[in-house]
C-alpha cells in the first residue's frame, strides 16, 4: 500500500506511539477483504430471502394466528437493547470524568451507531406490507406507541451518530495529516481541524452538550420500546415497571455486547497494550452491578404476577415458568444472572476469558429475556382460545443471521477506515490527565486545618 | 501543511452536508408537526403522546445546531483564516 | 344516530357453526386450506369457542360465537399507526384494507383475538373465486381484517331507508351470522333505540360482555343460559 511510504514523512520522523491503534487502516490487509466478502454473502442472502418474503408474504416466517409477533419483533428489542451499550456508557463514564473510559468511548459509540441501524430496520422485516411503511409519514397517528418509536429511535440515531463523529475529527484529521487514503473522504470529514485552541474549545463544547443530550434520549428509547407492550392489556405486558425493566435490560446487554466486541478486537487488532485488565474489571463490576439489578427487576415483575394471581397473568406465568417457555425462562435466569454474577464475583474467573463467557452468557439471556417477554403473553390470549406452538421458520433465523453479519460487517468497514480506539483522547490522557486527577484529588480532600503557626484568622472573630 | 491544499470542491460538499442536515431536521420537525395537527383532528388520545413527540423536535434541532457549531467553529478557529470564512447556515 | 350491536343467547346456541360458514361465505374469507390450518392460521371473522366447565361427571359445555365484539374503545384503535384502523359513527370498528400495513399491533393488542392476518395472497380454489361476494372487498396478502358486523348491508340498507325517504332505523339490517343461525340465538339491531329487541335483552339479568373489566365497553352482549 502507499499509504506505508507517506507515513514515515508526515509524522515528521517523531516517534508515533499509537501506531498500533492505526494498523486496520493503514495496513489492512487480505484479512479485510476476506471478512467482508463473506458478511456480504450472508447479508446477500439475508436480503433475497427478505425479498422472497415480501413476494410470498410473512406465510414464510413461523408466525400464526395468536402469536403475530415473533423472531423479527424479539430482535427488533434485543438490537435496540445493545445499542444502549454505547452511546449511554460513553456518555456516562464522559460525564463522570472516568478516566479509565479512554480506550473505551469510540468502540461503545460505534456499537450504537450500527447496532440501532440494524433495530430500527427489524419492524420493517416484520411489516406485511413494507411497500406501504411510507404511510407512518403521511398518515402517522401520534397515540400509537410504534410513532414514539420511530420519532424516539430517529432521534437517538441522529444524536448518537453525531456524537460518534464530533469526538472523532481529531483522529480524521490525524489520518488526514498521514495521507491515508481515500484523502478526499478525511479532508471532507476532518472539517479543517488543526487542532488550535480556539477548535479545541469549540469541539470540547459540543461534546459537552451531546453527552448530557444523548443520555436522556437513550432512556427515552427503550423505555419507549417497553411502552408498546406495556399500553397494551395483554397480561404479562400490561406493566408499569416495563419502562425501566427494559432500560435496565438494554444497559446490561450493552454493557456485555461491549465487553464481548473489546475482547475480540484487541485479540484481532493486538490492543492489549491498550485494553488492559483494569478496564475489563471495571466494565464487568458494572456488568456484575447491572446483573443483580436485572435480577431484582425480574423478580419484582414476576412476584406481582405471581402474588395477584389473576387468571390471565398466572397462565402466561406459568406458560413460562412450568410451561412450554420453561427451558427459555430458566435458561435465561442462569444466563442472566448465576453464571455473570459467579464469574464476576471472584478474582479468579474475573479474567478475560471468564469475562468473555459471563458477556457472551448475559448477551444470549437478554435475547432470551425479550423471546419470553414477546411471545409468552401472545401465545395466552385473554380468551381460552385454542393455540399451537410458535416454531420460528428457517427465514427467521437467516434473517436474524443476517442482522448479526450486518453488525459485524458495520464494525470490519468501521475498523477499516476509521481508528477504534480514539487515538487523540489517548494522547491526550498520557499528557494531561495525570495532572488533571491529581489535581482533582486534591480538591476531593478536606481542606487543611488552619494550623496554629499561621497568624489569626480575621473572619474568625 | 498539507491541509491547507484542500480543493474547493471538499468545501462544497461539506456545506452540502451541513445544509443537508437542516433540511432533514427541519422536515422532520415539520413531519411531526404534521401528525400533531392529524392527531388533533382525529381526537386522538392527547397524553403522553403528544408530549414524547413535541420534546422531539427541539432534540433534533438541538443535534443539528450543534453540527453546524463545530463546523463554523472549527472554520473560525484555523491558524490561518483564509478569505473564505464561512457565513453561519441558516441559523 | 343508530349504534349497532348485537346480543347472542347462549342458551339457544347449539354451537352448529352456521354463523361461521355464513359469515366466511358473506365476507369472502380466503380458503386457508388444511396445511396452513394445522399452522394455526385458520381465518375465522367469527369462531364458535366451545368452553368447558366443571369435572367428573359435572361437564358442562357451552358455545361461545364471537364475532369482534365491537368495542366503543377499541385498544386496536389506539395502537394502529397509520389509522388504518377506526372507530366508525355508528360504532362499528373498520378496517382499512389499502391503508393497513400489517404491522399486527392491533392484533397484538386486542384482548378478545378478533382480527386476523393474511399470512398469503389469499386464494380461492376452484371455481370459489366466482361465487365471491361482490358487496364485500376481497384484500390483500399482509393485511389485517376483522368483522365488520356485515358493513356492507348497513350500507345497503342505508341507502334502501334514504330512497324510502327515512331514517335507517332497528330491524334495517341482518348480519349473515344472525341470518343463519337455525336457533336464532343472535339478535341485531340498535343499542340507542331503547324500544328496539336489542336494548331489551341488555337489561336482562342475563345478560353480560366478554370482559367488560377491561373498559373496552364492547358492544356484543350475551345472554347466559339458564340451569
Amino acid at each position: 500500500m502507499t499509504s506505508v511510504n507517506d507515513k514515515g514523512v508526515s509524522a515528521g520522523g517523531l516517534e508515533f506511539e499509537d501506531q498500533d491503534l492505526l494498523r486496520s487502516i493503514e495496513d489492512s490487509g487480505v484479512g479485510f477483504r476476506v471478512v467482508s466478502t463473506l458478511l456480504c454473502l450472508v447479508i446477500l442472502t439475508a436480503w433475497v430471502i427478505f425479498g422472497r418474503q415480501i413476494l410470498r408474504g410473512l406465510g414464510v416466517t413461523g408466525l400464526n394466528q395468536p402469536v403475530a409477533w415473533g423472531f423479527y419483533i424479539v430482535n427488533f428489542v434485543f438490537f435496540i437493547g445493545i445499542s444502549h451499550a454505547g452511546t449511554l456508557i460513553s456518555a456516562i463514564l464522559r460525564l463522570s470524568q472516568a478516566e479509565w473510559r479512554r480506550p473505551i468511548t469510540r468502540m461503545a459509540e460505534v456499537i450504537t451507531v450500527v447496532v440501532l441501524a440494524i433495530g430500527a430496520f427489524h419492524p420493517v422485516l416484520d411489516l406485511g406490507r413494507p411497500d406501504r411503511a411510507l404511510n407512518i409519514f403521511t398518515a402517522g397517528r401520534l397515540q400509537s406507541p410504534l410513532l414514539w418509536d420511530v420519532s424516539s429511535i430517529s432521534a437517538y440515531f441522529m444524536a448518537s451518530t453525531v456524537y460518534l463523529y464530533i469526538p472523532m475529527i481529531p483522529d480524521i484529521a490525524l489520518l488526514r495529516d498521514r495521507g491515508v487514503r481515500p484523502r478526499w473522504l478525511y479532508q471532507f470529514l476532518a472539517w479543517g481541524w488543526q487542532g488550535t485552541p480556539r477548535q479545541q474549545a469549540v469541539l470540547e463544547r459540543a461534546v459537552g452538550i451531546l453527552m448530557v443530550l444523548v443520555i436522556p434520549i437513550a432512556i427515552s428509547v427503550h423505555t419507549v420500546i417497553s411502552y408498546i407492550f406495556a399500553m397494551t392489556l395483554q397480561p404479562g405486558w400490561h406493566s408499569t415497571i416495563f419502562g425501566p425493566y427494559f432500560v435496565v435490560g438494554a444497559i446490561f446487554s450493552g454493557i456485555a455486547a461491549l465487553m464481548m466486541v473489546m475482547i475480540v478486537l484487541r485479540r484481532i487488532f493486538h490492543l492489549e497494550r491498550y485494553l488492559k485488565q483494569v478496564h475489563f474489571d471495571y466494565l464487568s463490576r458494572l456488568l456484575l452491578i447491572m446483573s443483580l439489578l436485572w435480577f431484582y427487576f425480574t423478580f419484582s415483575e414476576y412476584l406481582t404476577a405471581f402474588f395477584g394471581n389473576e387468571p390471565s397473568e398466572m397462565r402466561v406465568f406459568y406458560y413460562k415458568v412450568t410451561g412450554p417457555y420453561a427451558p427459555f425462562f430458566w435458561s435465561m435466569v442462569v444466563a442472566n444472572f448465576l453464571i455473570p454474577a459467579i464469574l464476576l464475583s471472584f478474582r479468579r474467573t474475573r479474567t478475560i476469558p471468564g469475562i468473555f463467557i459471563a458477556s457472551t452468557s448475559v448477551v444470549i439471556g437478554m435475547w432470551l429475556e425479550r423471546l419470553n417477554i414477546v411471545v409468552p403473553s401472545l401465545a395466552n390470549p385473554r380468551l381460552a382460545l385454542p393455540t399451537g406452538y410458535y416454531i420460528p421458520s428457517l427465514v427467521e433465523w437467516v434473517m436474524f443471521a443476517g442482522g448479526i453479519a450486518t453488525f459485524m460487517l458495520g464494525f470490519v468497514i468501521f475498523a477499516r477506515f476509521f481508528p477504534l480506539i480514539s487515538v487523540w483522547e489517548i494522547q491526550e490522557g498520557r499528557k494531561l490527565s495525570i495532572a488533571e486527577t491529581t489535581e482533582r484529588l486534591e480538591g476531593y480532600l478536606p481542606d487543611p486545618v488552619p494550623s496554629a503557626a499561621t497568624p489569626p484568622m480575621t473572619e474568625g472573630g | 501543511m498539507e491541509s491547507q491544499s484542500e480543493p474547493r470542491w471538499i468545501l462544497g460538499l461539506q456545506i452540502a452536508s451541513v445544509s443537508m442536515i437542516w433540511v432533514f431536521v427541519l422536515s422532520i420537525s415539520a413531519w411531526i408537526l404534521h401528525l400533531l395537527r392529524l392527531s388533533r383532528r382525529l381526537h386522538d388520545v392527547p397524553s403522553a403522546s403528544v408530549g414524547i413527540s413535541i420534546v422531539a423536535i427541539p432534540v433534533f434541532l438541538l443535534g443539528a445546531a450543534v453540527l453546524t457549531y463545530v463546523f463554523v467553529g472549527l472554520r473560525r478557529g484555523r491558524e490561518a483564516p483564509d478569505e473564505s470564512t464561512l457565513e453561519p447556515e441558516e441559523k | 344516530m343508530t349504534r349497532w350491536g348485537m346480543v347472542i343467547d347462549l342458551d339457544r346456541c347449539t354451537g352448529c357453526g352456521s354463523c361461521m360458514a355464513a359469515c366466511h361465505q358473506e365476507n369472502n374469507l380466503a380458503a386457508v386450506g388444511p396445511e396452513e390450518s394445522s399452522r394455526d392460521r385458520a381465518f375465522h371473522w367469527l369462531r364458535v369457542l366451545p368452553e368447558v366447565s366443571g369435572s367428573g361427571a359435572e361437564v358442562k359445555v357451552r358455545y361461545v360465537p364471537q364475532p369482534c365484539v365491537q368495542c366503543d374503545d377499541p385498544p386496536c384503535v389506539r395502537v394502529c399507526p397509520v389509522h388504518a384502523t377506526y372507530l366508525g359513527e355508528e360504532g362499528i370498528v373498520a378496517q382499512i384494507y389499502s391503508r393497513c400495513i400489517g404491522c399486527r399491533y392491533c392484533m397484538a393488542a386486542c384482548p378478545y383475538n378478533a382480527k386476523v392476518f393474511n399470512w398469503y395472497e389469499p386464494e380461492w380454489p376452484g371455481d370459489l373465486k366466482q361465487g365471491t361476494n361482490p358487496d364485500v372487498s376481497l384484500r390483500p396478502k399482509g393485511v389485517v381484517e376483522k368483522c365488520t358486523f356485515c358493513h356492507h348491508r348497513v350500507v345497503k340498507a342505508r341507502e334502501e331507508a334514504r330512497a324510502a325517504g327515512r331514517e335507517i332505523r332497528d330491524g334495517d339490517v341482518t348480519p349473515a351470522c344472525a341470518e343463519s343461525c337455525p336457533a336464532r340465538a343472535i339478535e341485531f339491531g340498535d343499542l340507542e333505540d331503547p324500544t328496539s329487541r336489542v336494548s331489551e335483552l341488555t337489561r336482562s339479568p342475563r345478560a353480560f360482555r366478554l370482559h367488560a373489566d377491561l373498559g373496552t365497553r364492547p358492544k356484543v352482549y350475551y345472554l347466559a343460559e339458564r340451569d
